[in-house]
């Protein structure tokens, strides 16, 4: 027998999915075990082991290839315990990071808080002034050679740094992925002058035009490089003494994983490891059911995550922002944009109610909860409306309490509006529903989509409970909530189905089409580098695929927008198609017109991913057909819709359902995992995998 | 009840107007700052923030103008303005009784 | 030339109407919407937020949608656009993030357009108004095009959208449309009154030829046109949508409510602050090249019970030059700071935000100028200078409460460094453009921290500034460096952010050189005026090192790192200035910083330490003006600042002549 794993580490729980040849699949999760996560990564294995019903040890001698999400690299950055780095860059710009392009001080806020100007503030300086030090040299945009590098200053500049305390050293040169030649030999000078030192040259790490980012990039890379290094090698070692042959794989933000030997060298890669794992769910399934567009929403119990799959394939971003600095880093757009349950719903001293965005986080958490938390949230109110069943929370693990609930509710919304318990609870749901309409609505907008062309796939534990709702205000045609066998671990589920993806870049600005050879030259270096690391990944790949990209812009306009490549060499007519795919996507995405063609194209920077397929797929296994209708387990009162108030509705239990059943809102249904809500108007089926499919004749 | 002006400033509710760091009565609501010292110096006295010369760029003289408490020397009010220019900078906050 | 009065100007001297007046001008020739007071009262908690956060959306979704059609670098790197969603009368319920002065006067556009182009051609469904006219408003100066939709539903002028964007170049004597010569306004672009230039939907062409025949580059302007067609037609589209599953009723009664709620937050802020006025002073020196004179704005603000009366009597008259504002200028520039300063808990619905404000000024002063004085620069001139005062005066008046005053900023960056480069780039390629680097400029120092250093500027909370290698791609020149400037913010108990610098020599040009148009005040007086004691930010300072030796050193293997390490003649450049630089000639501009607050001689030494090791101050900065002393490890020596900080206190105030030494 041959096994996949995924293993999901987030900061509440970690998710573990297998899957064999067969088609057999089982899944279980296990708190999570900070500071050393390894721990719950061993017990969720043994668990799974249980569930199959074999030994630990033989689990794993059968094991292809664990994929792993880990939330280390990303905890590491946001808590601050990283690698003492010292920075290294050209002189007279060691102020780029400090400066951030003064967008550092707004990046990443809602606009609550960007509308509180005053009150907004730039991070922490990623490196303290005493370990930077300016480099005499300078290379220009043609990657010329202006000024030679001083290499007895740097060998200087680098003792110092050390003996300031640095750990590890990050380079970052201007126009130095143009011309590297100055960051590698700086890189030579690191290895003799601080011998052991991990260093990251920014030439390799992101090679890409824009100094501050890079330099942002290269240096986080720096901070979690090490870290990660040493979570993964003890890990490794512990999982081949228990048995195990097979390949570690670390899930990168990309929604592709590496091998755990490559990962350190480019850990930031890893920082989007445990978002992504949902939406790469969203796309197998996907490829499953036949849909070709999808907005994958995810509600837990702190954060509401949206991101989008067009065409069978993630929409991806070649940049994010984390502690309001920018980074290069490809990976799945997965964008936060709520607080999830966690949502604090408040009266604002003109009378007036809002939810969110602040959030009663994992603690104290809701009011239900009993853990202290005194201000209602969303979770209280899904309570309160009936929707959730105070004894089949996570699966009757959390019993929740409805008193503290109206208490919260009552307390801060329903007495100072004058409103009834029900009528502010039925207000907060409207209200959080609506507001995730018009979330969702700007994250597909703004990617050039119409949210009428997607079908919505919603899970985490509150999301099923809302959905219907604002599917049907942003009028998506139907909407998916993965139930099923792998509806607990969905995540683990993507990895375990995720392939390997590395993806090369390297700058190279010029305008557009420049001369054929110059083109297929720089696609020709990429792709050879992406042939070397395919090769030290240490694993068969049932096909490689490769996909090109270029980043090209109107000159005028500062856009650049990934335009697909064919592969292959290119003559002049191919380039030109390029040049028109571009102009179509820049419509696409910006509207009819927008376009400045007069001013010419340019071309930024050439991009190549490789994805080596898995041999092992997961299949997702079907579930029984139904014989008779549904029957509701129980009945009690709910209010889904403000326009109804509350009404009778059938409760049915997922457990006893089978492929073909049909359920008529209102309606709730309660699976292990979360809750269905299904307002009066929809219709939910139950498919051959245990999904459930829901449609809606009116909002 | 008094009010705080400022960061350096105090009225009670008589209007009398105090410092907050050494309590001497420095005015009065319609003039905060009138025994306050005030010293006129060249731009420069600053610091280095004043990179050039006023002179380069007019005619008219420019200087820098600040007002201390007379006993404990905290500096209340700073200006660099057109020497020939009385000092826009006033305020009035209203007496409340008590 | 003197400025002298043009007859037949006065139909564009534009004065907020109130609603009455509208109405009557409009009398029955277009059907306003309106909705009930019944209807505003009776909104339930529920659907209020739910219209509300999408009126919000939509606007946001404006912005987006400029943002990405737009091809001007300002608009798309820098943020200097807005968009807005106005009432029937064109009152604003809803402004964006981004340059909040530009959207506060969109209004007075609207509104104006309604009282005069009612009848005649008349405003129907599918018109679209482009205007430039800053008399009339829509904008601060002629570079600031706005362009404003009536949405019709039911046959009724429901509401009004507009976009408002920098448009890099409109003709008249200079590129970029900045002309530093400029006495008056028959130099500059020619402003546009409100024309309707999209009509039942179609561009007329017309119409359009006459618009984009006074550019440069007209293309570029057409395609501005373009994303501000497609703004108002996104906005267009949800509000209808949003009109027909609540019903136009509500969805109006929504608008009426955020303003109204907005105008009752502000109002309820207002009494919780103690009554009086406070008064400053906001200075520009040059008002056009050549010129060296010092002008003022001087501003009373007066705050009784919960109105605030801002009296700008004594501010000086308008002069020959390119500096002056209209009274769209005076009162765009008192919004960023009023949406800022009180409103950063509330709708930012300007609409209900200034029935809470009076303002007071003399026709004729320098901001609130009249036809034709020039206006070129009014945005970052006399439109900025009022910012400045009005930041001035809203500070000292939040000052006095203890929770208030946690959202008060001393003056930011006290003017815009504009720096037009323009000549024959590396490719061969034409080129003109506004070097963006001050947008960093600092912001001003808060009661209980420090100003945020290259934290941008009052009007525009998400401006940003290009990499140097992305302007060193486009552009053909080399920065020696681009860093944060040492004491360049206000010292205080908390220090104003600092502002920076660039410096670079034209590089691989074809021509071997680039022009230059400097049009940069605040070299004779620093214009961030400090608080509570705290002391302005640093001066303008803008040097052009004439015939240098950078290429032997660079050939040498160094790069200078000051300007002292270059040989050539240095040329302080006046405000206004207009020159060539050739091949070894060093440019270096300096902006400014936010002003300080409180006094220096009691900041925290560690604080001052800090700031000495990040480049914030210098060692000299940090002793004169902080009177800290350090120890040869560079530690605070707790001690002799004790004794520097008592004497310095004396010298400082004339008590003591000799000179304190460290
Ligand atoms: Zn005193």
């Amino acid at each position: 027998m041959a096994y996949v794993i995924g293993i999901d580490i987030g900061g509440t729980f970690t998710d573990a999915f297998v899957a064999d040849e067969s088609g057999k699949v089982a899944g279980t999760k296990t708190p999570s075990t900070p500071p050393d996560f390894s721990e719950g990564f061993l017990t969720v294995l043994d668990e799974l082991a249980a569930t199959l019903g074999v030994g630990t040890g033989a689990l794993l001698a059968d094991t292809h290839y664990i994929v792993h999400g880990t939330t280390s690299t990303l905890n590491a950055l946001v808590t601050g315990d990283v690698a003492t780095v010292g920075f290294l860059t050209t002189r007279g710009h060691a102020d780029s990071i400090a400066i951030m392009n003064l967008e550092g001080r707004y990046a990443g806020l809602g606009a609550d808080q960007v509308q509180d100007m005053v009150r907004t503030d730039k991070p922490k300086p990623l490196v303290p002034p005493e370990l930077v030090r300016e480099l005499d040299e300078r290379i220009d945009h043609k990657g010329a050679v202006i000024v030679e590098l001083d290499e007895e200053g740097t060998r200087m500049a680098i003792r110092e740094l050390v003996s300031a305390g640095a750990q590890a050293i990050a380079v970052s040169l201007l126009w130095s992925f143009r011309n590297p030649a100055h960051e590698q030999r700086v890189g030579e000078l690191v290895v003799e002058e601080a011998p052991g030192a991990y260093v990251a040259l920014s030439s390799d790490v992101s090679p890409r035009i824009r100094e501050y980012a890079r330099s942002a990039t290269t240096i986080m890379n720096t901070q979690v490089g090490p870290r990660l290094r040493d979570y993964l090698r003890p890990l490794e070692v512990e999982l081949r003494s228990r048995g195990f042959q097979g390949s570690l794989l670390v899930m990168q933000g990309s929604g592709g994983c590496v091998d755990s030997s490559d990962a350190p060298s480019r850990a930031i890669t890893t920082i989007g490891s445990v978002l992504t794992g949902g939406v790469v769910g969203c796309t197998r399934l996907a490829a499953e059911l036949g849909h070709r567009n999808v907005i994958s929403t995810d509600m837990g119990g702190t954060t509401f995550l949206a991101g989008l799959v067009v065409d069978g394939e993630p929409v991806s971003t070649t940049s994010t922002v984390l502690n309001q600095y920018q980074l290069n880093v490809p990976m799945v757009d997965v964008r936060t944009i709520g607080a999830g349950g966690g949502a604090i719903a408040w009266v604002d001293n003109g009378g007036n109610l809002h939810v969110g965005p602040r959030s009663a986080g994992a603690r104290p958490g809701p009011a239900c909860y009993g853990d202290g938390g005194t201000e209602p949230t969303v979770t209280d109110v899904d309570l309160l409306l009936g929707i959730v069943n105070p004894d089949n929370f996570l699966g009757g693990r959390k019993q929740l309490s409805k008193e503290l609930a109206a208490e919260a509710v009552r307390m801060h919304i329903a007495e100072p509006l004058g409103l009834s318990v029900d009528d502010a609870c039925a207000a907060i749901y409207a209200i959080q529903n609506a507001q995730t309409a018009d979330l969702v609505r700007k994250v597909v907008v703004t990617s050039g989509h119409d949210p009428r062309d997607f079908v919505l796939y919603a899970y985490g534990g509150a999301g099923p409970m809302h959905c219907v709702s604002y599917a049907a205000d942003l009028e998506v045609s139907e909407v998916i909530v993965p139930l099923g066998p792998t509806a607990a671990v969905f995540s683990a589920y993507g990895l375990a189905a995720s392939d390997i993806v590395l993806t090369v870049e390297l700058s190279s600005p010029t305008n557009f089409p420049p001369e054929p050879a110059e083109f297929n030259g720089a696609f020709f270096q990429l792709r050879a580098e992406l042939e070397d690391r395919l090769a030290a990944q240490r694993l068969r790949f049932a096909d490689v695929e490769y996909r090109s990209e270029a980043d090209l812009r109107y000159t005028m306009q500062l856009a650049e927008v990934a335009t697909p490549v064919p592969t292959g060499d290119l003559d002049a007519a191919g380039l030109d198609g390029v040049g028109t795919a571009f102009g179509q996507r820049y419509e696409q995405l910006y509207g009819k017109g927008s376009g400045f063609a007069e001013a010419g194209l340019q071309l930024i920077t050439y991009r190549t991913q490789a994805v080596g397929v898995l041999p092992i797929r997961p299949k997702l296994g079907e579930v029984g057909r139904s014989e008779g209708d549904a029957q509701p387990t129980s009945r009690r009162r709910v209010f889904l819709d403000a326009r109804r108030g509350w009404q009778e509705a059938d409760i049915y239990d997922y457990r006893v359902l089978a492929a073909g059943h049909e359920l008529k809102g209102p309606a709730v249904v309660e699976a292990p995992t979360t809750t269905v809500a299904l307002p009066e108007g929809s219709v939910g089926r139950v498919d051959r995998l245990g999904n459930l499919v829901i449609r809606y004749t009116q909002a | 009840m008094s009010v705080f002006i400022d960061e350096n400033l105090s009225q009670d509710d008589t209007g009398s107007v105090a410092c907050r760091h050494c309590t001497t009565v420095l005015g009065v609501a319609a003039h905060p700052l009138r025994d306050a010292r005030v010293r006129v110096t060249a731009p420069q006295t600053a610091g280095p923030s004043v990179r050039a010369e006023a002179s380069h760029f007019t005619d008219r003289e420019v200087v820098l103008r600040q007002t201390f408490c007379p006993e404990c020397l905290t500096l209340l009010q700073s200006e660099i303005v057109p020497a020939d220019e009385p000092s826009s900078r006033s305020r009035s906050v209203k007496v409340v009784g008590a | 030339m003197p400025v002298f009065p043009v007859a037949g100007s006065e139909k564009f001297a534009n004065q907020p109407a109130s609603r009455e007046e509208t109405l009557r001008a409009v009398g029955d020739s277009v059907r306003l919407h309106d909705v009930d007071h019944a209807v505003v009262d009776a909104l339930d908690p529920l659907t209020y937020e739910v219209v509300r956060h999408r009126l919000t959306s939509i606007t946001e979704e404006m912005g987006e949608a400029l943002k990405r059609m737009s091809g001007s670098v300002v608009v798309t790197d820098c943020n200097d656009f807005d968009a807005a969603i106005m009432d029937e009368v064109g009152d604003v319920v809803q402004v964006g993030l981004y340059n909040t002065e530009l959207a506060a006067s969109l209004d007075m556009a609207a509104n104006w357009t309604l009282r005069n182009r009612s009848r005649g051609r008349g405003i129907n469904p599918g018109d679209m108004f482009l205007c430039n006219d800053p008399w009339v408003g829509g904008g601060l100066h002629q570079n600031d095009t706005s362009l404003f939709a009536p949405l019709f539903v039911d046959g009724e002028l429901f509401c009004w959208t507009g976009a408002v964007a920098h448009q890099v170049d409109l003709g008249g004597a200079s590129p970029g449309s900045w002309s530093v010569g400029a006495t008056d306004v028959f130099w500059e672009s020619l402003p546009t009154p409100p024309v309707k230039i999209v009509e039942a939907g179609e561009i007329r062409e017309d119409i359009e030829d006459v618009w984009l025949r006074r550019s440069r580059v007209p293309k570029l302007v057409a395609l501005d046109l373009r994303a501000k067609i497609g703004a108002n037609n996104v906005a267009h589209e949800r509000l209808r949508a949003l009109c027909e599953k609540y019903g136009a009723g509500v969805v109006k009664a929504v608008m009426r409510r955020t303003m109204d709620d907005a105008e009752s937050r502000l109002r309820a802020k207002l009494r919780e602050l103690p009554d009086g006025s406070w008064t400053s002073v906001a200075h520009q020196d040059s008002a056009r090249a050549g010129d060296r004179g010092i002008y003022k704005i001087v501003l009373k603000l007066t705050k009784d019970g919960d109105k605030l009366v801002f009296d700008f009597t004594g501010t000086d008259p308008q002069v020959d030059g390119l500096i002056n504002c209209t009274f769209a200028g005076l009162r765009g520039g008192i919004m960023p700071v009023l949406l800022t300063m009180l409103c950063g808990d509330l709708p930012w619905a300007p609409g209900g935000i200034y029935r809470c404000i009076e303002i007071i000024s003399e026709p004729g002063t320098i901001n609130n100028c009249t036809f034709p004085s020039g206006i070129g620069k009014a945005s970052v001139a006399s439109a900025w200078a009022t910012t400045n005062v009005a930041t001035e005066c809203l500070a000292g008046m939040l000052d006095t409460h203890p929770e208030h005053r946690k959202r008060l900023m001393s003056v930011c960056c006290g003017t815009w460094d504009f720096a037009l480069l323009a000549g024959v780039d590396q490719r061969g390629g034409g080129f003109v453009t506004m070097l963006c680097d001050s947008m960093a400029g600092g912001l001003g120092a808060r009661s209980d921290s420090d100003g945020v250093d290259t934290g941008g500027l009052a009007c525009i909370p998400m401006g940003r500034v290009a990499d140097v290698e992305m302007n060193e791609f486009a552009f053909p020149m080399l920065y020696l460096w681009r860093r944060e400037e040492p004491d360049s913010g206000g010292p205080g108990r908390f220090r104003g952010g600092v502002g920076a610098s660039s410096c670079f020599v034209p590089h691989d040009s074809p021509i071997g050189g680039v022009h230059l148009v400097v049009s940069a005040p605040g070299k004779a007086l620093p214009l961030a005026s400090g608080l509570s004691g705290g002391l302005p930010a640093g001066t303008q300072h803008d040097v052009l090192l004439r015939g240098t030796d950078v290429a032997a050193q660079f050939a040498a293997g160094r790069i200078p790192g000051s300007l002292t390490d270059l040989a050539g003649d240095a040329d302080l450049l006046p405000a206004h200035h207009e020159t060539d630089l050739g091949p070894d000639d060093v440019y270096y501009t300096h902006w400014q910083g936010g002003g300080g607050y409180g006094d220096p001689l009691l900041r925290a030494p560690a604080a001052v330490a800090s700031d000495l090791r990040a480049h914030k101050v210098s060692q000299g900065g940090a002793e004169e003006v902080y009177g800290v002393v350090f120890g040869a490890d560079g530690v605070v020596d707790e001690a002799a600042t004790t004794t520097r900080r008592a004497a310095l206190r004396r010298t400082r105030a004339g008590l003591d002549t000799e000179e304190v030494t460290a």
